[in-house]
């Protein structure tokens, strides 16, 4: 069975000009090809170029030249408005640091990215996130400050999921959290996606890399291996 | 998406920074509480200045001896000085009540600065006017007690008296003053009247601090000479008032042999006069006290933009956050803006309370009373806002104009 290809890179560069410096190049013509339904780990050490990449694909920033093409769509053509609405319907996001508003419930959190979309019911689907990634419902009402970090990047993964994305990005998600808490969200990445979510993890550490069935490898601005493997194969 | 949304936004923002917040709506409360302090005192004295213009009488000119730059015949703002020029006189009277049309009733009067009024032992110093029965009519001169100078008074040159209630307060104190004699100037008059409540003069002097006799009782008996210090004239149309005025101007310079060029030896003050002449009186002090208040808001101002910027600067997460979940530019620019605007707004509200409690206060300083109207009010919540969303501009700018992969590295 020939899965759907949902997005497709193609020899993107990205340069970043510094003042007074010599421009550099964080990204040197890297293509690849990410299909439905798939789970991958982007691996590479600090400024490998892999965060540069993710913001790429996931349409947070517009290459120095090449092409992202999601879901049929040549999106480095957009405009910064168009690209908002891309991520709005179709790509969700986990930070490392969680990055969830203070002072405001979990319930509320999740509800974000539902403002900037027509959709009028925002608790609803924000339950239901909720509900998705085992939230426990009698903390609905806490703030980011009363809850450990497995618990905030929950309501994290509930955020980038309330609006039902194509793609979920994670980068570094296990960063801020202990080892327990870390297995725990990786194993609910892998649980997503065996329920269908396309989900791309970005990371430094082989151990969470581990999770997805397929790994690429950035080095220097470029991949220097994509590999697969088999299903099942690879829990630790 | 909805502006409620973005504004609901804006307002959890307010609350998850609380003494940001504070500070912000403290800096425009200052700003928007002496402002409206100070229009409610402006208001309160247009109030007054209106109050004045009523007292003089909308319906009345006044012709006073003396010329535009003779200022020792008249005391502080209007009228009231004694007459050291001696040209008007009771032919002028009937001069204008024939010849002039347009004029319903004239009433002359002399008075000579103020004058010792004894009673017994006691003694109080009191403008002493010499006039007609008609002076009653022109100013609509209440009675409490007894009669007002009447034709036969005058005709006999009667030694009678109608006196103000200020006057009877500082004499008689609770003793009825009805046919008592008083000396004015040492020349006795029998008290046959006791005058009603006039309040406060256009120039503001107390109205019910008056002596009035009859004007040929004055001339002859107090004074000894036969000039007015001035005459009010009742106007049959306001309408007519400057063309009556001219009218007079003409008639008194012909009378008085003025030749054109020549410098008048009167001078006519009409309603009109009076309000640019009271709010001489008051404007100065209202312009500073303006400038002061808009100092005032533009620290506000100031405050508010350096706490956005500050703000904007340390949620920079937030901000990154928002653009990578579906938020445009122009979403984050207005979430900063309605923060900006709503802070301003709420310290515009607390500003206009706050007002009203100064008011009071300076109500109790000052002894003149504050008016709150509904421009005070509109003023207060639109330079609020105003100065609320010039500040925000910037900040919010610069909270749009961030790449949220540069709001999002911290």
């Amino acid at each position: 069975m020939t899965k759907k290809s949902l997005i497709e890179a193609r020899e993107l560069t990205r340069s970043f000009q510094k003042e007074g410096t010599a421009g550099v190049q964080a990204l040197k013509g890297v293509s690849l090809e990410i299909l439905e339904g798939e789970f991958v780990a982007v691996i590479g050490s600090s400024g490998s170029g892999k965060s540069t990449l993710m913001n790429l694909l996931g349409c947070l920033d517009r290459p120095t030249s090449g092409s992202v093409i999601l879901d049929g769509t040549e999106v480095s053509l957009l405009d910064e408005d168009a690209l908002a609405q891309v991520r709005s319907q179709k790509l969700g996001f986990v930070f490392q640091s969680f990055n969830l508003l203070p002072r405001t419930s979990a319930l509320e959190n999740v509800q974000l990215p539902l403002l900037y979309t027509d959709v009028s019911d925002l608790e609803g689907p924000a339950r239901a996130a909720l509900e998705g990634v085992g939230f426990p419902e009698d903390r609905y009402d806490h703030h980011p400050g009363e809850l450990s970090g497995g618990q905030q990047q929950r309501v994290a993964i509930a955020r980038a999921l309330v609006n039902d994305p194509e793609i979920l990005f994670a980068d570094e998600p296990t960063g801020n959290l202990d080892s327990a808490s870390s297995q725990e969200i990786m194993g609910l990445f892998t649980e997503l996606n065996r329920r269908g979510r396309t989900v791309v993890v970005v990371t430094h550490d082989a151990e969470v890399a581990g999770y997805a069935e397929r790994i690429i490898t950035v080095q220097d601005g470029l991949i220097v291996s994509d590999s697969h493997s088999s299903p099942g194969e690879v829990a630790p | 998406m909805k502006t409620r949304r973005l504004l609901g936004q804006a307002l959890k923002g307010l609350t998850r920074y609380r003494l940001r917040a504070f500070f912000m709506m403290t800096g425009i409360m200052v700003g928007i509480t002496v402002l409206t302090v100070v229009l409610s005192a402006g208001m309160g004295a247009r109030e007054r200045i209106m109050e004045r213009v009523r007292v003089f009488g909308l319906e009345n000119l006044m012709v006073w001896a003396g010329g535009p730059t003779d200022q020792t015949r008249t005391g502080p703002g209007l009228g009231g000085g004694s007459s050291v020029t001696a040209t008007l006189k009771q032919g002028d009277v009937q001069a204008i009540l024939e010849e002039v049309d347009g004029v319903r009733e004239v009433a002359p009067f002399a008075r000579e600065g103020q004058m010792e009024v004894q009673w017994r032992d006691r003694s109080f110093t009191s403008p002493v006017f010499g006039i007609t029965p008609e002076w009653q009519d022109v100013w609509d001169w209440p009675m409490e007690e007894g009669s007002f100078i009447t034709s036969d008074d005058n005709t006999t040159m009667a030694r009678v008296a109608a006196i103000g209630p200020t006057v009877v307060r500082e004499i008689f104190g609770s003793e009825d003053p009805m046919g008592q004699v008083i000396q004015v100037a040492g020349i006795p008059f029998e008290v046959t009247g006791v005058l009603g409540e006039m309040g406060t003069s256009a120039g503001g002097g107390d109205m019910d601090n008056r002596v009035f006799v009859p004007l040929n009782s004055y001339l002859r008996r107090v004074v000894n000479q036969d000039y007015l210090a001035g005459i009010r004239v009742k106007v049959e149309d306001i309408r007519e008032m400057e063309s009556v005025a001219a009218d007079i101007t003409a008639l008194l310079k012909e009378r008085h042999a003025i030749a054109p060029g020549m410098q008048q030896d009167f001078r006519i003050t009409t309603p009109v006069e009076v309000t640019v002449m009271v709010e001489e009186m008051q404007g100065t002090f209202d312009l500073f006290l303006i400038l002061v208040a808009a100092i005032a808001l533009v620290v506000g101002g100031v405050v508010v933009a350096n706490i956005m910027l500050l703000s904007v600067g340390e949620r920079r997460q937030e901000i990154g956050l928002r653009r990578a979940v579906g938020a445009k530019a122009h979403h984050i620019r207005c979430q900063f803006l309605l923060e900006s605007a709503a802070v301003a707004f709420l310290g515009g509200m607390g500003g206009i309370v706050l007002g009203m409690v100064g008011n009071v206060i300076m109500e109790g300083v000052t002894g003149t009373p504050a008016l709150l109207t509904w421009h005070v009010l509109a003023a207060g919540i639109l330079f609020s806002t105003v100065v609320g969303v010039l500040a925000g501009l910037h900040p919010a700018s610069k909270a749009a104009a961030l790449t949220p992969v540069e709001a999002l590295r911290s």
